[in-house]
């Protein structure tokens, strides 16, 4: 299970949370969506990696 | 084999909605949660339980962290460590909307 | 290889990533289909949305949410057609036609 992790801003203390539990074992990445410019182009093959991709707020 | 989704929602402008938008996976013939975190419902019209109920009927659920929304809507109380491994088991997670600035 | 991506925007602060990963996608040729809802449908008065209905394969919009945000719905975003004021049945075929999946 590869899980792709996207971050929109900078996450509090229960996304924090909520990430560890759900990639905990798993073939976890992260992505930060939150800065001034983001390279879509490699979030992009990530995304097309990743069994999952989760886009926190 | 129908898919699992599970619906986040944080903050009080956008959960009613994200509710309104689960039920319409679940009439999609999916498997469709909600979990209301750390906000507390209120103004909730008859259309809205009638959404949380219909989202029941089909083999959903509407879970929250808040106790007020467990007494006044009768949702299903959960926990954060609970709610993450719920989310372990589904096909699609989404955060909805945009993070509450604060926790009122 | 380029996979297929479905795009549901829940949030009204992300065009530039909307447009940046439609974008990225596109060029990798990708098929892309993006879906707003709630007040995610504010974005389509941005100045972009229109590039964006031609940059992606399809592109709708939730009508309900529309007029409850205080829209028209007879007032049709430019680059959206009639079909495309649509119900949650769009993310549906998202999630069920499309090999990947972005909330934004």
């Amino acid at each position: 299970m590869k899980l792709l992790n996207v971050y929109r801003s900078e996450p509090n203390d229960d996304t924090k949370k909520l990430v560890e539990i759900v990639s905990e074992g798993r073939d976890a990445e992260s992505f930060d969506l939150n800065v001034e410019s983001p390279d879509y182009s490699a979030l992009v093959d990530k995304v097309f990696a990743a069994d999952q991709t989760i886009c926190w707020w | 084999m129908s898919k699992k989704v599970g619906f986040l929602l944080v903050n009080k402008d956008y959960t009613l909605d994200g509710i309104r938008s689960a039920l319409g996976l679940a009439v999609e013939n999916m498997y469709a949660y909600a979990y209301v975190l750390n906000n507390e419902l209120t103004d909730v019209s008859d259309y809205h339980k009638e959404n949380i109920d219909w989202i029941r009927d089909m083999e959903g659920e509407v879970y929250t962290t808040v106790d007020a929304n467990v007494e006044n809507l009768g949702l299903v109380k959960t926990s954060l460590e609970e709610i993450g491994q719920q989310l372990r088991d589904l096909d699609f997670v989404i955060p909805y909307g945009i993070m509450r600035s604060d926790k009122s | 290889m380029a996979k297929s991506l479905g795009i549901f925007v829940t949030s009204p602060q992300n065009m530039r990533h909307v447009m940046g990963i439609t974008t990225a996608a596109k060029a990798k040729g990708s098929k892309v289909k993006v879906f707003f809802t709630w007040y995610g449908v504010h974005l389509t008065k941005c100045k972009e949305f229109s590039s964006l209905c031609e940059l992606a394969d399809e592109v709708s919009i939730c009508v309900d949410s529309y007029k409850k945000s205080g829209y028209d719905p007879a007032d049709i975003p430019k680059g959206l057609e009639a079909k495309d004021m649509a119900t949650q049945g769009q993310h549906g075929a998202i999630i069920e036609d499309y090999e990947c999946y972005l909330t934004l």
